[in-house]
């Protein structure tokens, strides 16, 4: 903690001193700390993704990356401030599908930036698996066919979990609903996150939900909730029973939620390249590799930067497409 | 028998000395920041976070601990000095603990609010050995609709809190109400009082609303009646020990406290301020001399004091069994936990026993430490306020503009608390409490929210409360509180008590 307070210190006063001198700065990026803005509260999955990557960036580029969160207006503050900070390399954003793909998605107009011209991705870092998980109090339904089946008997009646109108498990969930043949199930809605949500189903107040794996774990293992399906590119070792659902015959259902890091627009294309390979590079380091194993979480960097503008092109006409097919209402 | 042997083994990991200096750096920085206004444990232990991450779990977990019941310490140490909440739980302290402060007394109150901090955490650390898995049970039987009752029986409580006019108070609660309805409706997504502003899409911060309505408005006031705030700093503190008569009425004060914050820190969302207000409510009730609460009562402030201790000691029971986060402090525990690839939930006793005893052990020492931490530095702290105020407030000043500035990173949210400082002031001239709109700011969101996710869970039926046995019961409650309250008899004897 001392030195690194220390080598923060020097690096700050070196910064001071190498302000006059642009050139100096330039010569070899980073010269100076980095700051990564989390648009989430300390905690989350975000942020514990921002600060063990930023460790590993900086025993590899020998500064600091210092996460500063910036909470608020569905990453909307976060990003603002990212795009309109010097696009030097020195502010970059770590930002999720929510806050960067479906946040620009359905509120263009509450930016006071163009979100496609003013941010560009760096890589992608990690995705993390979801399951759909149901309630095991007072609610029979063992499997996905057995959900419909009760749904259809018992329209308007079956209650799932979200964590806000038109979040992802919002949107999974009824994207769900119409392609299972319009079932007619109503929406439990908790701001307190995922963790509210997991209350909401074990006090059986909603009846199921998307919600990501490492999150449900314990009260899996506890017998208080049961996976039904799960969306993941492949099925979990830890749950080899559980099928994804695109076995189920549901492709395109359900959101492997992704982080990724971002930089202001004008950033120079060799500063987002070291940003670029140092991120690959603390992907790999074994102490970031065994974390996200644990909690299931892929490591699926981007191979390039083109690559990275490519993926986001995408991510953002699939949540298009999405939010067109689902229409869910949003008061103004 | 069980039990011995889990808490022998307990001791076993937390008294290592390696697990001892952690308690230790936790319980003396938690100290700290709880003393400074505003810097709460949230952005402490956020900072500190990823140094957990090179940690054995236990001692890292045991360090972010003794950081979170450090600054439930600490922060009364603020609210009776200089009436500012250093922690939202500790706003009840200051209506009483500020008001001894100022008749010289404030050695006595720190000592009674360490004390009962005390007693309340091994209370409470006690029965977190021997009903974690029935408590977390009670937590879970806990649906939308018993939580809007038990909201509704707190804000019918917060009435009593007021000692002007019922009025002004349920005015305050009203203004509360409505205040906490700015930000993001939840269910709709609709704006509220947002006025296009990003900044307030999420609401506002309690911390910032508390530090502006006392802290900041207290200075103001200060500042224009120079010769009220010269009695603070020349009254002459007699005594730094509480009176034999202060430990007679402070004991059972403490214990009802306690009582009641065990049992309300299980329930997520605000359960360590809820038990604070709510003890403070109740004491004032029993009391034979509620004539004397927000004139320096030693009862007012052994309850709340007590009653947060426990509050946030039984706060652990949810995160540690059922890896539900009962406020933002634990969820970042749970960040720590999930670092080392540990999910809380009801598994970890039999998994992790090491982990979950020696961290239940830990807290009975991490509370002997803060005493001893806490008693010595009273004479200290007492000495501050000899300090001339004009070069005091400029440091309350800054301390608050820091804390504020940090709850979000947000520059708004300095202008916000300013904001609300003049308010304060305005609040205080009117003879208006600003406990009991805190106190609506904070339950009305959650009374709302649980309201409507009860109606679209019954279909839109509103006998759901009635039917449900818990709610129904806490209804009861708050109807008999109500005549309590409203009952014209009892109500001259009440104007009777609070004549100003």
């Amino acid at each position: 903690m001392r030195r690194s307070l220390t080598a923060l210190l020097a690096a700050a006063c070196l910064a001071v001193t190498s302000l006059g001198t642009a050139a100096l700065a330039q010569d070899k990026y980073p010269s100076k700390p980095v700051k990564i803005i989390v648009p989430y509260a300390p905690g989350g999955a975000t942020d514990i993704v921002a600060r063990l990557v930023g460790e590993h960036m900086r025993q590899d580029l020998g500064q600091s990356f210092v996460v500063e969160n910036k909470p608020g207006a569905f990453g909307i503050i976060a990003i603002e401030e990212m795009a309109r900070a010097k696009p030097d390399g020195y502010t970059v954003m770590i930002g999720n599908v929510s806050t960067n793909a479906i946040t620009p998605v359905l509120f263009p107009q509450k930016f006071k930036i163009a979100y496609d011209k003013d941010v560009v991705p760096v890589t992608r870092l990690v995705d993390i698996p979801e399951f759909m998980v149901a309630t095991t109090k007072d609610f029979p339904p063992k499997t996905v066919k057995e959900l419909i089946d009760h749904a259809k008997k018992n329209p308007g009646k079956v209650r799932y979990g979200s964590v806000g109108v038109g979040s992802y498990p919002h949107y999974d969930a009824a994207l769900f609903a119409k392609r299972a043949g319009d079932l007619d199930m109503v929406a439990i809605h908790n701001k307190a996150g995922a963790s509210g949500v997991i209350n909401d189903l074990v006090s059986g107040d909603s009846q199921f939900a998307f919600l990501n794996v490492a999150s449900t774990a314990a009260m899996i293992k506890a017998g208080n909730l049961r996976p039904l399906a799960l969306v993941n590119h492949a099925r979990l070792p830890d749950y080899p029973d559980v099928a994804t659902m695109q076995e189920l015959g549901y492709p395109g259902v359900g959101t492997i939620a992704w982080q990724g890091l971002f930089a202001p627009a004008g950033t120079p294309p060799e500063v987002l390249q070291i940003l670029f390979d140092a991120a690959g590079k603390a992907m790999q380091a074994p102490a970031v590799q065994e974390a996200f194993k644990k909690q299931n979480f892929n490591i699926v960097p981007s191979k390039s930067l083109a690559e990275a503008k490519t993926w986001l092109a995408d991510e953002m006409a699939t949540w298009k497409k999405i939010t067109s097919e689902v229409k869910i209402e949003l008061a103004e | 028998m069980d039990l011995l042997a889990n808490l022998g083994l307990g001791f076993a990991v937390a008294l290592t000395p390696w697990n001892l200096l952690f308690a230790f750096i936790g319980a003396m920085i938690g100290t700290l920041i709880g003393v400074l206004p505003g810097i709460g444990p949230i952005a402490t232990i956020a900072m500190l976070l990823p140094l957990t991450f090179h940690l054995e779990p236990t001692a890292g977990l045991i360090m972010l601990a003794g950081i979170f019941y450090g600054a439930q310490y600490g922060g009364s140490t603020s609210a009776i000095l200089i009436n500012l909440p250093g922690e939202t739980s500790s706003v009840v302290t200051t209506l009483d603990g500020h008001q001894m402060a100022v008749q010289g007394r404030a050695g006595a109150a720190l000592a009674v609010a360490a004390l009962a901090s005390f007693f309340a955490g091994c209370v409470a650390t006690a029965l977190i050995a021997t009903f974690a898995p029935p408590l977390a049970r009670l937590g879970q039987s806990f649906g939308s609709p018993e939580y809007f009752s038990l909201m509704l029986l707190g804000l019918i409580a917060a009435v009593v809190l007021a000692h002007g006019s019922v009025i002004k108070a349920v005015a305050m609660i009203v203004l509360g109400l409505l205040l906490g309805l700015i930000g993001t409706d939840g269910n709709t997504g609709g704006q509220r009082f947002t006025f296009g502003l990003n900044e307030l899409a999420d609401g506002l911060d309690v911390a910032t609303l508390a530090i502006g309505l006392f802290g900041i408005s207290e200075i103001i006031a200060n500042l224009a009646n120079r010769e009220a705030h010269r009695d603070v700093v020349t009254k002459r503190i007699t005594r730094l020990w509480p009176t034999p008569d202060d430990f007679r009425r402070a004991w059972p004060a403490v214990l009802r406290g306690t009582s009641l914050g065990a049992v309300l820190g299980v329930l997520p969302g605000g359960g360590a301020t809820l038990s604070a207000f709510a003890a403070y409510a109740l004491e004032k009730r029993v009391s034979d001399r509620p004539a004397m609460f927000g004139r320096g009562a030693v009862e007012g402030v052994a309850a709340p004091e007590a009653a947060n201790n426990a509050g946030a000691q039984s706060s652990f029971i949810p995160m540690l069994t059922l890896g539900i986060p009962g406020n933002p402090v634990m969820a970042l525990m749970i960040g720590a936990l999930m670092i080392h690839g540990i999910q809380p939930g009801p598994q970890i006793m039999t998994d992790r026993p090491q982990m979950f005893w020696g961290m239940v052990a830990s807290m009975w020492i991490g509370n002997l430490m803060l005493v001893i931490i806490n008693l010595p530095l009273i004479g200290f702290w007492v000495q501050l306020l000899k300090v001339p105020y004009r070069f005091l407030y400029l440091a309350i000043l800054m301390f608050c503009a820091i804390g504020v500035y940090s709850v979000n990173n947000s520059t708004a949210a300095v202008l916000i608390a300013a904001l609300f400082g003049v308010a304060g002031f305005v609040f205080q001239r009117l003879a208006c409490e600003p406990a009991p709109l805190i106190l609506g700011f904070v339950l009305g969101p959650l009374m709302e929210e649980n309201l409507r996710r009860a109606l679209r869970v019954s279909g839109g039926d509103p006998t759901i409360f009635l039917t449900r046995p818990i709610s129904l019961g806490l209804l009861i409650a708050a109807a008999i509180l109500l005549l309590i309250v409203a009952l014209p008899a009892i109500r001259s004897t009440r104007e009777q008590a609070f004549q100003e």
